[in-house]
């Protein structure tokens, strides 16, 4: 009995800790669902009685969140694609030179106000020709890709037993070929892991692309936030584009929640 | 619901269009046969950037009409007034803007892209016969728009796309059930403010903008009615610690810290609108394109009930606080004769002529207001014309025209939004005016 | 590299001081991300730097002034507030977090049904886009219509103004901050206890302890590294908040949630006070380094003692 009673104590200090997180999911869901009168009503209607998907093609009809869309992934995708490429190695090195210093350096990168990046940023691409494109948002979004992926790949590489890659050199590869062959296969998933952390925060970042974004190169949060209405407050189809452009990153998390947490844990980063 | 009614609407929208295409399109096949040929940059395309809001909706809903008449390809956006306002001059400020038609706000970025000269010439480009329609009919535009166009060295940098005065929309249930009639005097908003609050049944006599910022177009509405510019217009001195200014800010305090609803001093003008629409506001001060969404029954539960007020006899003089909207053509843009083209189409006698029957803002053509056809598509009552009509002519701008706008409404906006928290009037449009005096005479020295 | 194959043999096998030397060998590897981090965040520093000593506003001519922005910010009124909303903002968005986050982290170090998926609903606030769960937010706090004010009633406490208010927005602010970054607290504190021995804690059930002494005199120093940790990544975290505060408030009503970072914004984007903004920058550094170096040390003292 007493036992049963402990149960059930502790299933309610869980239901506690884990309703707020979703409660104010399913509102957002919730505002999506209802016609704007519901929303607008008090006490408010909880339930869509009945849904209505009015909201969804509201967004869809009057932005061009296809484009936005796309600019996201391409953004995301590029900026961690680039943090692999020198993440990796570089995770390697710091990690096998023991190189605090240099670790360091990522931790001044992660401390750094963004802000603080986007005026001599920008006026960096205005020499370089690149305003107008996507490029400048690809680069400045490096400041947060590459952070996280050298931080959790330092992390990852520590953990990795260096029984192999020393037999290797024995063998007389080199230093390269003992990364290529063999600490890299292994690396593997240290490398997914950094790679969805980065393009989870990348994907989130508002104020880059606020700034540097135009009307072909605009991200998707820029993109709701522009949404906010001229008239009145429309609450439908903003809680539909905002649902719309956090729900990829909400179930990534929930489909590969082992892994992020292990990486988030190992590192404890986040972006921006 | 929403998407079904928003459909009807554009239909019964384009219906009206129609009619009055007809004529156009034939002064426009005449045009041709006169030797202006609308197809002379066919095959170009061109980036147009507007700030969000009835004007950028009516022109992005016929952008395929000034496809068809001229076979340039628009790729255009529409971008919240904020954002707008501040994207504008990092492009500029690039060289290589990614826009070449842009909008902008008189009253906020005139001086300053005048200064930089982001903008080019129009004056050229109407000279110039074979750009020019010869239907575009320039004396067409009233005097006071442009005015707003012409820069100070005499450029002019935009063509005038829109004016919009203040004035006071009214729920005219509200009002009768205290037997009140709409105020003729400041005091008189004060007095029917008062008798229409009942915050026990949430209902509140007045609403404006209490957000810093875009509150002080309330504070120098009530300025202007005691006859003072924030701003001297010749001398350029702040006028913002005057004893008509102090009154001004009082009337702010007064209105919004006693008859507005709980949270005013976080309402823009799209938070004020949505208590309006609820039927539970006696008064609501802003500009007039905001009439179509209140006559709108998705949108609105005061269809027609919404009284449109002139903007009443302050003590000295009797005036409406007034903004404008211009267009016009980057001075980087490589297809300035392309993008001129869009100017014009989009200032045509047509366009105006469905800005004002939108009813989302005032077209600077006499035009529309003459033409009968254009009067009898007007969707909203016809005491909004009137109303518009007597409020342009007693129109003065609302805000100074200097260069850092945006600091100016930002610091005494942040006083404003103080006194509705009970701060002393006085000692905010002091402490404001310390603050803005040294950024104004480093700006005007410069 | 042919060098390092000669000491190849000799370093895998012998003291960890010359490993130590050998490592430097490994340093290219991280050559290209240097170069990178050089430009995108080495650049940008010197170059704030370097415009910070210029009054600077877009579409005017730059001048060179030294000082003068450093000495017009030991003036600044609203400069000097915006640092007092961060501090405030920062404490709250700090101890909060690091206890409902530990709290978190010791339920979820139980073993219970449907821990993994449950753990991965916690989460999802952190990995949730700020910008559209602010929108929510916003629309949650509104004042007459906003479903908080509804359930706040159902339990009989009078509605809020919440964000409208100028002494609630700072803590309503903060709420969204919680709400958004406890899971993080949760997640590290949780890498800390799956990390206990298990030893002390038999030894004090045979001697009778409650579970209260066991988490006051076992578990909580032995999670104290890591609750370190949390608290400086929360702290620079909280210092820089942007996204929530820009979508909700804006900094107002007024000044009342004006921040460093939003003013640091203002000021660059809506007054194009390069310059100045560059002042606020190098300020609002220093301020976050001392805080985080400060952290760190007692860090540090926490280790050795």
């Amino acid at each position: 009995m007493r036992r049963l009673l402990r149960n059930i104590g502790f299933g309610f200090s869980v239901f506690v800790i884990v309703s707020p997180a979703i409660l104010v999911m399913l509102w957002m869901l919730s505002l999506s669902l209802k016609t704007e009168v519901d929303n607008m009503s008090f006490p408010p209607v909880f339930i869509p009685s009945p849904p209505t998907l009015v909201n969804f093609f509201d967004v869809f009809e009057k932005n061009r969140f296809d484009t936005y869309f796309i600019n996201s992934v391409i953004v995301s995708g590029l900026a961690t694609l680039v943090a692999i490429l020198v993440g990796v190695p570089a995770g390697y090195g710091i990690a096998k030179a023991q190189a605090h210093k240099l670790a360091m350096l990522t931790l001044i990168a992660r401390i750094t106000p963004a802000l603080s990046y986007l005026i001599p940023l920008f006026i960096l691409f205005q020499w370089l020709g690149l305003t107008g494109t996507i490029w400048p948002i690809v680069i400045t979004h490096l400041v947060i890709t590459l952070p996280i992926f050298i931080y959790v790949m330092i992390g990852y590489f520590e953990s990795l037993p260096a029984d192999l890659e020393e037999a290797a050199l024995i063998d007389g590869c080199s230093l390269w070929q003992a990364f290529r062959y063999v600490a890299l296969p292994l690396a593997k998933p240290g490398i997914v892991v950094g790679a969805i952390l980065s393009i989870i925060f990348s994907w989130n970042n508002f104020i880059f692309g606020a700034v540097l974004g135009g009307r072909q190169t605009r991200t998707l949060p820029v993109a709701v936030f522009n949404m906010l209405t001229f008239e009145q407050v429309a609450w439908g189809p903003l809680a539909a584009a905002a649902l719309l452009v956090t729900a990829p990153v909400l179930l990534l998390t929930l489909f590969i929640q082992k892994e992020i947490v292990g990486g988030l844990t190992a590192g404890g980063v986040k972006g921006g | 619901m929403n998407r079904f009614t928003r459909r009807k609407a554009l239909k019964i929208g384009a219906g009206a269009a129609g009619i009055l295409a007809a004529p156009a399109i034939m002064k426009v096949a005449r045009a041709q046969t006169g030797g202006f040929n609308w197809k002379k940059f066919q095959g170009q395309s061109i980036e147009v950037s507007l700030t969000l809001g009835p004007r950028a909706d009516v022109l992005r809903r016929h952008e395929k009409e000034f496809t068809d008449l001229t076979g340039i390809k628009v790729g255009s956006e529409a971008v919240p007034e904020q954002q707008h306002r501040q994207q504008v001059v990092i492009q500029f400020n690039s060289g290589n803007p990614q826009f070449d038609v842009i909008s902008i706000s008189w009253h906020v970025q005139k001086r300053l892209v005048g200064k930089a000269k982001w903008l080019a010439d129009m004056k050229p480009l109407l000279a110039d016969s074979s750009l020019t329609a010869p239907d575009y009919d320039f004396p067409d535009f009233t005097a006071g728009g442009l005015r707003w166009a012409t820069q100070g060295d005499g450029r002019m940098d935009t063509l005038p796309l829109n004016i919009d005065p203040w004035m006071i929309y009214w729920n005219k249930e509200l009002f009768a059930a205290k037997g009140l009639a709409f105020p003729k005097t400041f005091d008189e908003i004060v007095m029917a403010a008062e008798k229409l609050t009942d915050k026990a049944s949430g209902q509140y006599g007045w609403v404006s903008r209490g957000l810093k910022n875009a509150n002080v177009p309330v504070w120098t509405s009530f300025m202007l009615g005691h006859d003072m510019d924030p701003v001297n217009p010749k001398t350029v001195a702040l006028q913002t610690t005057t004893p008509e200014a102090i009154a001004a800010a009082e009337y702010y305090k007064k209105l919004n810290k006693d008859f507005a609803p709980p949270g005013t001093v976080g309402f823009n003008w799209n938070e004020s609108q949505t208590s309006f629409s609820q039927g539970k506001i006696g008064m609501w001060l802003d500009g007039i394109g905001f009439a179509p969404p209140l006559e709108d029954p998705t949108k609105s539960r005061v269809v027609g009930k919404v009284g449109y007020g002139i903007m009443p006899n302050g003590p000295k003089s009797k005036n409406s606080a007034t903004f404008g909207d211009g267009i016009g053509i980057a001075a980087a843009s490589k297809k300035k004769e392309a993008a001129y083209l869009y100017t014009q189409w989009a200032t045509s006698k047509l366009m105006c002529a469905r800005l004002l029957q939108s009813g989302g803002g005032s077209p600077c053509r006499a035009s529309s207001y003459s033409d009968k056809d254009v009067i009898a598509g007007l969707k909203l009552p016809r005491e909004w014309l009137t109303c518009l009509q007597e409020s342009t002519a007693i129109g003065r701008p609302g805000l100074p025209e200097i260069v850092p706008v945006t600091e100016f409404r930002d610091t005494f906006g942040i006083g404003l939004t103080n006194t509705i928290g009970g701060a002393d009037a006085r000692t905010e449009m002091v402490k404001a005016t310390e603050a803005f005096a040294p950024v104004l005479q480093k700006s005007e020295a410069s | 590299m042919s060098q390092a194959t000669l000491e190849q043999k000799a370093a895998i096998e012998e003291t960890p001081e010359r490993g130590r030397a050998f490592g430097r060998h490994y340093l290219p590897f991280a050559y290209p991300a240097l170069l990178i981090t050089a430009a995108v965040i080495v650049f940008p520093w010197m170059f704030t730097i370097y415009m910070s000593l210029h009054d600077w506003k877009i579409g005017q001519q730059r001048e060179f002034v030294g000082l003068a922005n450093f000495v017009k910010l030991a003036t600044d009124g609203r400069f000097h507030e915006a640092i007092w909303h961060t501090l405030y903002f920062t404490v709250l968005a700090v101890v909060l977090p690091v206890i409902f986050g530990t709290i978190a982290a010791l339920i979820f170090n139980e073993r219970f049904p449907l821990r993994g998926f449950l753990r991965a609903v916690f989460i999802l606030p952190m990995m949730a886009t700020p910008v559209a769960v602010a929108l929510v937010w916003t629309m949650m706090f509104h004042p007459q219509l906003g479903v908080l004010n509804y359930l706040l009633s159902l339990v009989g406490i009078p509605p809020q103004l919440w964000v409208y208010e100028p002494s609630t927005v700072i803590p309503s602010l903060v709420l969204v901050e919680v709400w958004h970054w406890t899971p993080l607290v949760m997640l590290i504190v949780l890498g800390g206890l799956a990390a206990l021995p298990t030893e002390p804690y038999e030894s004090a059930k045979i001697d009778g302890a409650s579970a209260w002494q066991m988490f006051r005199h076992i578990t909580l120093p032995l999670i104290m590294p890591f609750l370190l940790v949390a608290i400086v990544i929360r702290t620079i975290d909280a210092l820089k908040a942007f996204d929530t505060i820009y979508v909700i408030t804006q900094g107002g009503p007024g000044t009342a949630s004006e921040t460093l970072n939003i003013y640091l914004y203002l000021n660059a984007f809506s007054f194009y006070n390069i310059g100045y903004a560059s002042a606020v920058t190098i300020v609002f550094f220093v301020l976050i380094v001392l805080l985080s170096m400060m952290l760190l040390y007692l860090r540090q003292k926490a280790k050795w003692s």
